[in-house]
């Protein structure tokens, strides 16, 4: 019986064999190579930003491909091509030959031309993909004659935007302080400038010291604290009227205002009750609550990207370090550990970073932490680097550090590959402020 | 004896002699018949041998006797004879003419008695043939009927049997059928079985011949997967150089792209397989698969086939700057 079972069951077990053999090798044969890509260059994307054609006369400053070129760059994530080394400028699609581009290593080429009528500058501008020989992009877009850093700009953004997949920030402001000692005179300056520190126009001068420029969600207003009656004092500004009305003046200190998403909202640090703890302070009502109770100090309050939580500094501790508090009232949570001193926390708008400034070895870096894994690293090279503030895609990053004995603005990619250092301004240039993209 | 003896005699003699005189005139019938003879004597018995000189004598006297009275009555008989034959000539005459008489009449009799005859038998004869014309009249109808009831028997018997022959053919058509039905699924059967042991064979054959293969193969195999594994190496390193991921990217997107590739490394087609989801990571994945010129592939032509002719790259950023 068992013999006899074994031969019946002797072809279904052939063919068992054969269809196992046979997935083997069939499988095998199947079963394509593949190869994965886990890390991409280190080095920035080459561009081909060609100067745009011209008709009609171009107002005197930069070339818009100029502009262009250097928000590019600015970036760290683009390599514009130097337009001495174009085979050819060609202005539109029928004049681009992507073999040159190749052979030049590129793997975007941007053409436009500008036309002026009137007062009015107006560009068409087309975007190749060498490699796959495709527009990817083909706008106009126009300005007036006296905006083409506007138009420029604005190109930047949609050329960002078509190749990272990230909004461009190229049209986004700064603000900062400046500081100018002329003899024993001493000038506190809150300036707004465009990203590449281009168009600065000074908001507010004093002699006392201005701190801590913040803004409001929708790009109109600034906070900031202002020394000029003698204490620190939390005023907002309207940008575009000048308006400026005293948001926070309790007795003691009053500092580190910072919007809420709404822009209904301060978080403050008021020493009022003889400690500094974090407030929030209804602008339209003036009311108070205070979020946090320590006999240490907690400072340095910011909305987290959700909108209702807040990263704090707090020397608790024993030294500062960054805590967060994911609800309103909840117990904060430690954040970082990777040495004595992390202070300032700036969340990026997509909950993914925070990045802070971090002493190490008596140096002061930016440094960042991923909220995911809780790593941290640290992004900038240079040291006494203070006042970080992160761009609104989340991809660069402004401070301030010095320089030849002065303090100057940096602007880095976000993970710290490229560094940019704004042109000098007079003096020292401290505490800036990346602001929002305004649609 | 001797009486109707002399009787004749004289007969004889009297015809002879009236034969003898022409005498024409037939005798009167006065002397009719007259017994004329006398009584013979009875001869005495006398013994022959003591007797024969008397015996002689008186045979000699009697002899006398005897022929005188034999010319006497010669005499007499010749007389007789005349006389008789006289009569027995007008007898004969007399008889003739009755004879003739009783003949004639006899004829007419005759002749009645055979128009009489003639007139029953025709009669009877038509009779005989109307009996005749009936019976045959009749047998005929019985025949006729006969003959139908036997043609009809004969119809019935044909139809009987061309039903029965029908029936026998459908039968033998039914039989043939299921004969053939029969015969058409042992011949299934038996390609089936045979269709199964060549399969059988087939897959043993088969089977025998893939595991040589399989074993020549995977010696090859090894020796191509080495190979490969150094071209792999040298087309990761291109691409990741080659590789610009855009800032957007995140580490957990991936993008697919099969390659297709000439013997010489140069890009025949990349199609993108799996998106990752944001279009500029997936483009800057076929940016960078597109922006090398020739990729470093093996010579060894069944390794290319085997490993590069077509594969697939997978772009998925584990350490993000």
């Amino acid at each position: 019986m068992t013999h006899n079972a074994y031969r019946q069951g002797f072809p279904f077990a052939t063919a068992l064999t054969a269809l196992v053999l046979f997935m083997l090798v069939a499988g095998s044969a199947r079963a394509e190579l593949l190869i994965r890509i886990t890390e991409g260059a280190d080095a920035a994307l080459p561009i081909a930003v060609v100067p745009f054609a011209e008709s009609g006369a171009m107002p005197a400053g930069d070339k818009v491909s100029s502009i262009v070129q250097a928000d590019l760059t600015m970036s760290g994530e683009f390599r514009p091509l130097d337009p001495s080394k174009m085979l050819s400028l060609p202005s539109q699609r029928s004049e681009v030959y992507f073999r040159d581009w190749r052979l030049l290593g590129q793997r975007y080429v941007l053409v436009g031309q500008l036309n002026r009528t009137g007062e009015r500058v107006e560009a068409r501008y087309e975007l190749f993909d060498v490699n796959r020989e495709e527009r990817i992009l083909g706008e106009t877009a126009g300005a007036s004659a006296n905006n083409v850093r506007t138009l420029a700009h604005h190109i930047s953004d949609r050329v960002y935007e078509a190749i990272t997949g990230d909004p461009g920030v190229f049209s986004t402001k700064l603000a900062y302080i400046t500081l100018n000692r002329t003899g024993d005179e001493t000038r506190y300056r809150l300036q707004v400038s465009d990203v590449d520190g281009k168009r600065a126009r000074v908001r507010l001068e004093s002699r006392e010291p201005i701190l801590s420029p913040a803004w409001s969600p929708d790009g109109k207003q600034l906070a900031y604290v202002s020394f000029e009656t003698g204490k620190p004092v939390v005023f907002t500004h309207e940008l575009a009227t000048g308006e400026r009305k005293k948001a926070a003046d309790f007795p003691g200190l009053n500092s580190a205002p910072a919007w809420s998403p709404d822009g209904k909202s301060l978080l403050l640090t008021l020493s009022k009750d003889g400690n500094a703890e974090i407030y929030r302070l209804e602008i339209a009502s003036g009311n108070l609550t205070r979020l946090t109770n320590h006999w240490a100090i907690d400072t340095e309050g910011v909305w987290d990207h959700t909108g209702r939580g807040i990263f704090y500094t707090s020397d608790r501790s024993g030294g500062p370090q960054i805590y967060h508090m994911e609800r309103l009232g909840a117990e904060p949570k430690r954040i970082t550990f990777g040495s004595r001193y992390n202070a300032r926390a700036r969340p990026d708008a997509k909950g993914e970073y925070v990045y802070y400034v971090h002493q190490r070895n008596r140096a002061f870096h930016i440094a960042r932490i991923n909220l995911k894994n809780g790593e941290e690293s640290v992004i900038t090279r240079t040291e006494s680097d203070e006042s970080p503030s992160v761009s609104p895609n989340g991809r660069m990053l402004i401070y301030a550090t010095q320089q030849n004995g002065t303090s100057v603005l940096t602007v880095v990619s976000a993970n710290g590959g490229a560094a940019y250092s704004l042109p000098a301004a007079d003096g020292d240039v401290r505490e800036p402020a990346w602001g929002p993209i305004v649609r | 004896m001797s009486v109707a003896l002399h009787l004749l005699i004289m007969v004889i003699a009297l015809a002879g002699w009236s034969w003898t005189s022409p005498v024409s005139e037939p005798e009167p019938r006065l002397i009719s018949a007259r017994l004329v003879s006398p009584e013979p004597r009875p001869s005495p018995v006398v013994d022959e041998q003591d007797q024969r000189d008397l015996e002689q004598e008186r045979r000699q006297q009697e002899e006398r006797e005897r022929q005188q009275e034999e010319a006497e009555r010669r005499r007499q008989q010749e007389q007789a004879r005349q006389e008789a034959e006289r009569q027995a000539q007008a007898r004969q005459r007399e008889e003739e003419q009755e004879r003739q008489q009783a003949q004639a009449r006899e004829r007419a009799e005759q002749q009645a008695r055979e128009q009489e005859a003639a007139r029953q038998r025709a009669e009877a004869e038509a009779k005989e043939r109307e009996r005749q014309r009936a019976e045959e009249e009749r047998r005929q109808q019985q025949e006729a009927e006969r003959k139908a009831e036997e043609e009809k028997r004969r119809q019935e018997e044909r139809r009987k049997q061309e039903e029965a022959e029908r029936k026998r053919q459908e039968e033998v058509a039914r039989q043939e059928a299921e004969r053939k039905r029969q015969e058409a699924e042992r011949r299934l059967r038996e390609q089936q079985l045979e269709a199964l042991a060549d399969q059988s064979n087939r897959e043993r054959e088969a089977e025998a011949r893939r595991q040589q293969e399989a074993a020549a193969a995977r010696a090859r195999e090894a020796q191509m997967l080495t190979e490969s594994e150094k071209y792999q190496s040298l087309i990761r390193e291109r691409l990741s150089q080659a590789w610009y991921p855009p800032s957007s990217a995140t580490e957990d997107m991936t993008a697919r792209l099969q390659i297709t590739l000439l013997p010489t490394g140069e890009l025949a087609n990349v199609r993108l397989v799996s998106s990752s989801g944001n279009t500029a990571f997936d483009n800057s994945a076929l940016g960078a698969v597109r922006s090398l010129t020739r990729y470093p592939v093996p010579s060894d032509r069944d390794t290319f086939e085997r490993y590069f002719r077509q594969f697939t790259i997978e772009f998925n950023p584990q350490r993000l700057r």
